[in-house]
């Protein structure tokens, strides 16, 4: 008797609920993807249109259609952008500025955070709270004080002082991130290492850098897009009279504030298009590692 | 090789509190030596004192003839195999292995050399190309003893190495450790807090609670003859019975008498525990291993001065071997620190539940021929040669040759 009934109940259980499941599941995924494609048309909408729009003169920039192709695809603005307003030089500025000052971030952050995260001594807390509080300290309130001391060193209109002043700015998130990350990492690794002979120098290096990698990938990007976007501090620390030294921001700023009434909105747009492109095959290529490296620490 | 001597080895920790408390120890030359006991008892403080992970507040550690106080754990000279595995992820098994040696600027053949033959030894020559995600636990665990090895080290130190296997893997790994310290002969000192592992292993246990060391002996001295009521009922599984009972001598002889049971107690076990007389018409506390117990049926023939008492099994654990018979006697039970810490394995919330009421629950062990089941009354024998007597206030084995005169 039982028997007979039992496997009309499971049938009745087992089709039942999952329907329902799934329906609740379109709600929600609909939603998320209506969401999504939101998202999606904000972000995309304003790159495709620097992209095309750096192929369009002025008349057909301010036609009707925003998204209209452009007459014929010529490369003039590209060159006009790259040429007159010395894109290319800026971009190589750039490119030099943010490698090393990335290279320098990560290299004095991960160390700081290192010995933040595995070792107890005197004034521990009090050093990672005051890396920390750089966090709350907006880049304005610093801007005059900076600008007199890189004065006074000499450092003003020099990359040298621009790669300082980028370290400083990302070292407090980069040793929070990091110090959070080695926590998670177990520490008898460490202590093989020692029994098997490391010192702590080569410890770190040979042993906790490899096992942060996901980590140090994803604050690595972070630094360079922050620091390859960066404004406001270029523009006080390289004034316009250091103009070889520049960066690629202000660069294309110079495109639209220098030309006057007949603005070269297709070079500007140019200009922009390459100062976006690097850094979107940076993203593609890493993306994986930047996921992961997020997502491990929450894992752990 | 070489022994190892800790002598009144202190650990204060910040805030005053003492993780080990002047032990003294000597591990000799080949001895595998565990150290166990419940969590916190210092047993892992210890180990991480001898290995340099952790600073000597007080006292000394030598290795061979050579005092090791303040030399950093790479001069040591020794090796440990750590509970997670502490594997470098990076790294393929190979590199892992070579990994100290490389350090140490062995030539590349001799690393070549001892990285084959320990992988051969450990069965791991086809996973010397992955890296420690691809191995399973067993194989990760093998990876880890295998650093250890190649190192050719004075001692090996093991934290717990087999804790995070699942249990069948674990009873193998036990018995490949065994062969393996059978084989090198090195020097081994083996913490964990499973009594079972420590029995099977060890040379020599060592028995730690709250940072004092309680006994040291081979694993059936500590069984058969524990100094005190904390190493009796850690050690042994099912752990020991215990209940407050009455010494009395009369015309038939002496007894010890509980719960309504009166138990005679040979001549033989006065000789053996001097001082014993003196608690005659004193409380003690009784201590019966389950394995001193059987069912007088299946005992039939065998239980020549052995005696009888009526019980009725409240619940049987059928083990296929043996059965666990788990009887109450009509007595309140013994609740002394030491019994109570030995009970408590570190975790809080593992108390058994209160169905007893205010009796003890004890535990006989029994063959399997026996056919007990819950409910049935049973006469069980018992082997009152193997009774152990403590003091109730001290805890102390009456008559133990380390308790003489304490």
């Amino acid at each position: 008797m039982a028997t007979d009934v039992m496997p009309v109940a499971s049938s009745e259980t087992s089709t039942r609920p999952k329907p329902r499941r799934t329906g609740g599941g379109n709600v929600f995924g609909g939603l998320s993807h209506v969401a999504l494609v939101i998202w999606s048309i904000l972000v995309i909408y304003p790159i495709v249109w620097t992209f095309l729009g750096a192929f369009k003169t002025n008349t057909e920039l301010f036609g009707d259609n925003p998204l209209a192709l452009p007459q014929h695809f010529g490369w003039d603005a590209w060159g006009r952008a790259w040429a007159k307003a010395h894109i290319g030089l800026y971009m190589v500025n750039t490119i030099k500025v943010v490698a090393i000052s990335t290279f320098l971030t990560m290299l004095f952050g991960s160390m700081a955070a290192y010995v933040l995260a595995r070792y107890t001594f005197r004034g521990n807390r009090l050093i990672y709270l005051l890396f920390v509080s750089g966090l709350s300290f907006p880049v304005f309130l610093a801007l005059a004080p900076l600008w007199l001391t890189m004065k006074n060193l000499g450092l003003l209109g020099t990359h040298t002082g621009v790669i300082l002043v980028y370290v400083a700015y990302s070292l407090p998130f980069t040793v929070f991130f990091l110090t959070a990350f080695f926590k998670t990492l177990p520490t008898s690794v460490g202590e093989a290492a020692m029994m098997d002979g490391c010192s702590h120098t080569r410890t770190f290096f040979q042993i906790m850098l490899p096992m942060a990698k996901p980590g140090l990938i994803s604050i690595t990007i972070f630094n360079v897009l922050g620091q390859w976007n960066q404004y406001l501090l270029p523009i006080v620390l390289l004034p316009g009279d250091a103009e070889d030294k520049w960066l690629i921001t202000q660069g294309i700023a110079n495109i639209s504030t220098s030309a006057g009434y007949e603005a070269d909105w297709a070079g500007l747009f140019a200009a922009l298009s390459m100062a976006i492109i690097p850094v979107l095959i940076v993203y593609v290529i890493f993306q994986r590692q930047i996921q992961s490296g997020l997502t491990t620490g929450a894992l752990k | 090789m070489a022994s190892i001597v800790l002598s009144n080895v202190d650990k204060i920790y910040a805030g005053g509190v003492k993780a080990v408390n002047g032990l003294n120890l000597e591990i000799k030359d080949g001895e595998f030596m565990v150290l166990v006991g419940p969590s916190g008892c210092g047993k892992s403080t210890a180990l991480r004192m001898i290995a340099g992970l952790e600073d000597i507040s007080g006292g000394e550690i030598s290795i061979g003839d050579r005092v090791v106080n303040h030399l950093p754990p790479k001069d040591r000279d020794i090796a440990m195999v750590f509970q997670n595995y502490a594997l470098y992820p990076h790294m393929t098994v190979e590199e892992n292995l070579a990994f100290g040696l490389k350090l140490r600027k062995m030539p590349k053949s001799e690393i070549q050399k001892r990285v084959q033959e320990a992988a051969r030894m450990l069965g791991l020559e086809q996973y010397l190309k992955r890296k420690p995600a691809a191995l399973s636990g067993g194989q990760r665990q093998r990876v880890a003893m295998g650093r250890a090895i190649v190192r050719e080290p004075q001692a090996f130190l093991m934290d717990e190495p087999l804790s995070n296997l699942d249990a069948k893997l674990r009873v193998s790994m036990r018995a490949s450790l065994n062969q393996l310290h059978e084989r090198l002969g090195v020097t081994t000192v083996y913490v964990t807090h499973d009594q079972v592992e420590a029995m099977t292993l060890g040379d020599r246990v060592c028995v730690l609670r709250d940072g004092l060391l309680q006994q040291v002996d081979t694993p059936q001295n500590l069984f058969d003859s524990p100094v005190n009521l904390f190493v009796a009922g850690f050690m042994g599984s099912p752990s020991m019975n215990f209940a407050y009972a009455e010494l009395t001598r009369d015309a038939g002889g002496a007894a010890v008498v509980f719960a309504g049971y009166k138990l005679p107690v040979p001549d033989s076990t006065f000789a053996e525990k001097p001082g014993l007389d003196r608690y005659i018409g004193k409380k003690i506390i009784l201590g019966i291993r389950p394995s001193d117990f059987e069912d007088s049926v299946a005992a039939n023939g065998n239980a020549a001065g052995w005696v009888r008492i009526p019980v009725r099994a409240n619940v049987t654990e059928e083990l296929g071997s043996e059965i666990n018979v788990l009887f109450t006697i009509d007595a309140p039970p013994v609740e002394h620190k030491d019994t109570v810490a030995a009970q408590n394995d570190g975790d809080e919330e593992e108390t058994t539940l209160p169905l007893t009421g205010d009796k003890s629950l004890w535990t006989a062990r029994v063959n399997a021929r026996s056919h007990v089941r819950p409910g049935q009354n049973i006469e069980l024998v018992v082997d009152t040669h193997n009774l152990h007597f403590f003091d109730v206030d001290s805890g102390l084995s009456i008559g133990h040759e380390a308790n003489i005169g304490r």
